[in-house]
């Protein structure tokens, strides 16, 4: 199975994934270049560089082929004496993180102006987008740990140089939190490869390879999990070491909000799934317990704070920490819809908080306040932020009809078969959701607008044209899921084949309650269609 | 008369010269250099000793390739001067740090000699002296070339130390090194006194092969034989003070803060380097064999090392010191390598120490030129309040400053990232798990320290606060000549960050020549 | 042979090299200190020497012999320019640097 995914690589001849690390590259320096005078073209470029970025993923996702293969492989040898190679690949696991951030990056960059420095700013998204694209294709181990610290620095400096408040306490807290927690992965890394080179002779850090040859021992092995996990559960960010993401989302710049929610918190998700799943299946398997429980707590801890928030922004963050929960339940269940279902919801998230960011960027610009209490009624003086803030919230809540409900559905779906308790637990917070954004939704757009909520502008029309991209996302992915999972499922379903190969007396639990994938999708589109009439009124 | 002399005559080793070139280029040049400006003084005043320096180091340089070439044809390495010297890739790679070393601290101390109303070529010939000590350090094969190399390589630098005649806190710092400094080396060699009396001689590959040998005929274990282990002890001692190494870190804040910075970016990257170079020759060359014995204290130093540094840095105002902290860590990380070269991975550990002080003398080169740089006039501007709103007032400093630090924390896509990098590895490699998460907690430890630089430059820029500051980031006058120098260096912190293989497998080779060939 | 005597008498001249250098406060006394240890090591290095028929450790204390008045000769260098700047050689008040 997995040398079908050597083999299998697809080569073709135009470069097309270092394409698109390089082009928001050339980009940052075109911008670099531009002359102090010409302010005006820094947005016009920086949105040309990554609409072209975004063009290029989307023709990857259209020219994908339908099966579990590596495809579009660039390799070139970079530090030969380590075995560590510069190469990049695309299967089902990563090809959707890679169009989510090729198409957030534009939109990020559309909705929201820098407001001071813009030169600075743009470059620095434009690194961003560069490092975001190259850490879902990485597929050597050093290589994916390059792109996942260096995202940081850009981060870093949106953060601290563009944010509001408390600004740089939030960015290096951010900055420190997650390089502590990576800092042990690359200790992990070193094992794994070391722990290979000794059984093989061969040493590298090709993930493929590695994971195929599973030839650490069984303390060895977890020990390396342990601390690729210590790095990811921070990105997560998983409930004991999540405390920097309230802060770095509620301080940092819109934009920078919906890359980190959208783009940067999946890097722990799809870490688990390409890195902790695949080279570890046995310690994964054994820790996974306490990784249900962490996600359980995450879910019900991030549901129950957001509902007593008073930041609109806030609100959403610990949200999103509600939602990873949901996802790290459905990677541990171990099964085809669970790892499905999580990352689907993973781009689900992506679109519907980032939209969410975006929504809540464009009050805070209007009104210079995020304070629910603050705000009230403002249906009446913008109807179509109301709507547009409607179906995105009712999208995170998790609506049948509407995108979050897929994924939530096949995450619950496999966990239950996995671990039915903490899943019946997790269910709570699909209500919890429902609660603290309906009462958040009906403060802040309902009752009687005084003031300046009353006379607040509704969306431009470039506002309106940068959402419409992510509400036709939540519309389009919640009816007709299809062409998204039959992407993913081969590469998914060659994954806990690898799982069950690698795992003593371990065979998929999803099979007892749900025959296969297929039949999942259709339980998917009863449920949608059972639930059509819901949808669509506020 | 005359017969007796033939009779008795001594036999001369041959010498041959044509790969001793750069040791002869920096040495005799320096006298040359002092001669020429003694005769006539017109050339004392001006740019002519520091383009001096920089055209004998340049043409060090160019010598090297064509060195090399005649090592590789004649094995990977050549025994020099009746076996004292070895000329390999590890000697030639540590020359080439000396020389980078010298031509951007001559490119910095130019303008800085200016700007304090100092001159004379004094400064340059003693750099040009200093760095051939580091060569011969990196090239001993005899504990006396050792010895010699590192104490022509300190006297040079404690006079640089205090060689500014205005300052007192240079002559402080000065008169603290040479104290501290005299006493580690009277103690390395009392180490080396040890060693003499327990294997009989001073050459390094003897004294490997009468240990090798010993162990395997079962005779008088000298594995176990306490003059052994108090010499390598002592000259672990020696060797920690150069390359500040905890415990032996205590003099290493107060003499970054005092000597001029120029100096002491000699002192972070050559030095060290040197101190490290010989390290790494004494140890791995001649107690390779018995490495299980000095295994532990290396540990024990590496943990030290990285835990006192990034501490200490954390509650640094000055830059200088910040950053002298940051090089305790540093030593660190590289004992962390060679702890590892001890544990089992000989190739792997002894490989990431030699690519580590390379790689950390890149780093402090542009980051001690940014600070000579933005010192200004009487070396004043190096408390962190100085730093505000840099971003602003000098964003091409401030950027390429913040580059060097981000490699300092060991960001991906800079030199910094693969030293530590290889370091881990190693260290995975030997096992020493505990070692390389202590390490890497204390690298996350010192990031904040360099954060918080970064802030301070970028970040901060209130008018309020900043001010002051930008009132006198204005004056600040930036010299060309040290810009360059700054240029370069963060250059070549990317250029290798993005290659790790730029320019040949040196690194590999120099690791072969300390490993293999004996 | 004697050696056990020369390496004693050596080692307790480092000994007292060594407590002189940390104890002292004079500058002078500090460099005298350092001049012991050297002369400490050139005993221990003509003892082994001669106990093993080898002229190696005898070149080699002629070295240090001249490295120590080459370091003994900056270090009072040092001394003066400092004398000259706080009339004093007290090692004790060179205090600016917070150590």
């Amino acid at each position: 199975m997995i040398s079908s995914v050597l083999l299998g690589a697809e080569t073709t001849s135009f470069p097309v994934l270092p394409a698109l690390v390089a082009i928001p590259l050339l980009t940052a320096l075109v911008i670099a270049l531009i002359p102090g005078s010409r302010d005006d073209y820094l947005k016009i470029t920086a949105l040309s560089g990554s609409s072209i970025t975004a063009a290029f993923s989307i023709w990857v996702m259209a020219a994908f082929e339908t099966d579990d293969s590596l495809q579009f492989v660039w390799e070139r040898v970079w530090a030969a004496d380590l075995g560590a190679s510069f190469s990049l690949g695309i299967d089902g696991i990563s090809l959707f993180l890679v169009v989510l951030s090729g198409i957030l990056f534009p939109i990020a960059i559309m909705c929201c102006d820098p407001g001071h420095d813009h030169k600075p700013y743009y470059i620095w998204l434009m690194v961003l987008m560069a490092g975001s694209m190259g850490v879902f294709m990485a597929t050597d181990l050093l290589l994916f740990f390059l792109f996942f610290e260096v995202v940081l620095i850009p981060m870093y400096f949106l953060i601290g140089g563009w944010g509001h408040g408390d600004r740089v306490f939030a960015a290096t807290k951010f900055f420190i939190y997650t390089m502590a927690g990576s800092a042990l992965m690359l200790i992990g890394i070193g094992t794994v490869a070391i722990g290979t080179a000794r059984q093989t002779g061969v040493l590298t850090f090709n993930v493929f390879e590695l994971a195929e040859a599973q030839a650490l021992s069984p303390d060895l092995a977890r020990f390396a999990f342990i601390a690729f996990a210590l790095g990811f559960a921070v990105k997560v960010p998983l409930v004991p070491v999540h405390t920097w993401l309230p802060d770095a989302h509620t301080e940092a710049p819109t934009a920078g909000s919906v890359i980190l929610a959208g783009v940067m918190l999946k890097l722990g998700t799809y870490g688990f799934i390409r890195f902790g799943l695949f080279l570890f299946p046995q310690a994964a398997k054994d820790l996974a317990p306490l990784f249900f429980t962490l996600g359980v707590i995450g879910i019900v801890y991030g549901a129950v704070v957001a509902t007593v928030q008073k930041d609109l922004k806030r609100l959403i963050a610990y949200s999103s920490i509600a939602h990873l929960g949901f996802i790290i339940l459905g990677i541990f269940a171990m099964n085809t819809q669970g790892i499905e279902g999580a990352l689907l919801q993973m781009v689900n998230h992506g679109i519907s908080t980032g939209a969410l960011f975006i929504l809540v960027g464009w009050i805070y610009e209007r009104r210079h306040t995020r304070e629910i209490a603050a705000l009230s009624g403002l249906q009446s003086a913008a109807p179509i932020m109301a709507a547009a803030f409607t179906l995105v919230m009712l999208s995170s809540i998790g609506l049948p009809g509407l995108n979050g409900f897929v994924g939530e559905f096949l995450i619950l779906l496999g966990a239950y078969s996995a671990a039915k308790w903490w899943t019946v637990v997790a269910v709570t917070g699909v209500i919890l959701a429902a609660l603290y954004l309906l009462w958040a939704y009906q403060r802040v757009f309902h009752g009687k607008a005084e003031g300046d909520n009353a006379t607040m502008a509704d969306l431009s029309l470039s506002e309106g044209l940068s959402i419409l991209p992510l509400i036709g996302l939540i519309i389009f992915m919640g009816l007709y899921p299809k062409p998204v999972l039959e992407r993913m499922e081969p590469a998914v379903e060659t994954l806990v084949a690898h799982l069950e190969a690698n795992i003593d007396g371990f065979s998929e639990p999803g099979n007892d309650g749900v025959e296969s994938p297929a039949d999942a999708e259709d339980l998917v589109k009863a449920a949608i269609h059972g639930a059509e009439g819901e949808e669509g009124d506020h | 008369m005359l017969a007796l002399l033939a009779q008795t005559q001594v036999q001369i080793p041959e010498i041959v010269w044509s790969v001793l070139w750069p040791i002869v280029l920096l040495s005799i040049g320096g006298v040359l250099l002092i001669t020429a400006t003694s005769i006539s003084p017109r050339l004392r005043v001006g740019s002519f000793p520091a383009a001096m320096t920089i055209v004998l180091a340049g043409a060090s340089l160019v010598t090297l390739p064509l060195i090399w070439s005649k090592v590789r044809d004649g094995g990977g390495q050549l025994p020099v001067i009746a076996d004292a010297i070895r000329i390999d890739a590890f000697t030639l790679l540590v020359t080439g740090i000396m020389c980078a070393s010298l031509i951007v601290v001559s490119l910095l101390l130019d303008d800085y000699l200016r700007t304090e109303g100092l001159d004379g070529p004094e400064w340059y010939v003693l750099l040009l002296m200093s760095a051939t000590g580091g060569i011969l350090m990196a090239a001993a094969n005899d504990l006396i070339v050792t010895f010699l190399g590192l104490e022509i390589l300190s006297i040079a630098v404690y006079v640089l130390a205090a060689l500014h005649l205005r300052r007192t806190k240079s002559q402080e710092a000065g008169f603290k090194y040479f104290i501290l400094g005299a006493l580690s080396s009277a103690i390395f060699l009392y180490g080396i006194a040890m060693i003499y009396g327990a294997t009989g001689s001073l050459r390094l590959t003897d004294i490997a092969q009468f240990i090798a040998s010993g162990n395997s005929a079962g005779l008088s274990p000298l594995t176990e034989s306490s003059l052994l282990l108090a010499g390598m002890a002592m000259l672990l001692i020696g060797f920690g003070f150069k390359i500040s190494a905890a415990p032996f870190h205590l003099w290493t804040p107060d003499v970054y803060e005092g000597a001029p910075t120029p100096v002491v970016a000699f002192m972070a990257s050559a030095v060290k380097a040197a101190g490290m170079a010989g390290l790494l020759r004494v140890f791995i060359v001649a107690f390779g064999v018995v490495a299980e014995d000095w295994r532990p204290v290396v540990g024990a130093m590496a943990i030290l090392s990285v835990v006192i540094g990034a501490a200490s840095a954390l509650g640094q105002d000055n830059v200088k010191r910040m950053l002298a902290y940051s090089s305790i860590v540093h030593a660190g990380f590289m004992l962390v390598g060679l702890y590892a070269a001890a544990s089992g991975a000989a190739q792997t550990g002894t490989r990431s120490v030699v690519f580590y002080l390379f790689a950390y003398a890149v780093m402090s080169l542009g980051t001690f030129a940014a600070f000579t740089l933005i010192g200004g006039r009487g070396d004043q501007n190096h408390s962190l309040s100085a730093y505000v709103g840099l971003s602003r007032s000098n964003p091409m400093v401030a950027s390429l400053l913040a580059v060097l630090l981000l490699a300092q924390a060991g960001m991906p896509f800079t030199i910094g990232f693969w030293a530590k990098a290889r370091v881990i590895i190693a260290a995975a490699n030997g096992e020493n798990y505990v070692v390389a998460a202590v390490a890497m907690v204390a690298a996350v430890v010192a990031a904040f320290v360099y954060l918080r630089l970064i802030v301070t430059m970028f970040m901060i820029s209130e008018p309020d606060e900043a001010g002051e500051a930008e009132a006198s980031g204005a004056q600040l006058r930036i010299s060309r000549s040290g810009l360059f120098a700054l240029g370069i260096a963060a250059a070549a912190t990317m250029i290798w960050g993005l290659f790790p293989g730029f320019g040949g497998d040196w690194f590999g080779e120099a690791t072969r020549a300390l490993l293999e060939l004996r | 042979m004697l050696l056990n005597q020369f390496l004693g008498l050596a080692a307790i001249l480092f000994c007292i090299g060594v407590y002189g250098v940390l104890t002292r406060r004079n500058g002078v006394m500090v460099l005298m200190s350092i001049e012991l240890i050297l002369n400490a090591v050139n005993i221990n290095l003509v003892a082994f020497g001669a106990y093993q028929g080898d002229v190696g450790g005898q070149v080699f204390a002629l070295f240090v012999i001249a490295v120590a008045a080459a370091e003994v000769g900056v270090g009072l260098a040092i001394v003066l320019l400092i004398y000259r700047n706080r009339r004093s050689i007290d090692v004790s008040e060179a205090d600016l640097l917070q150590g």
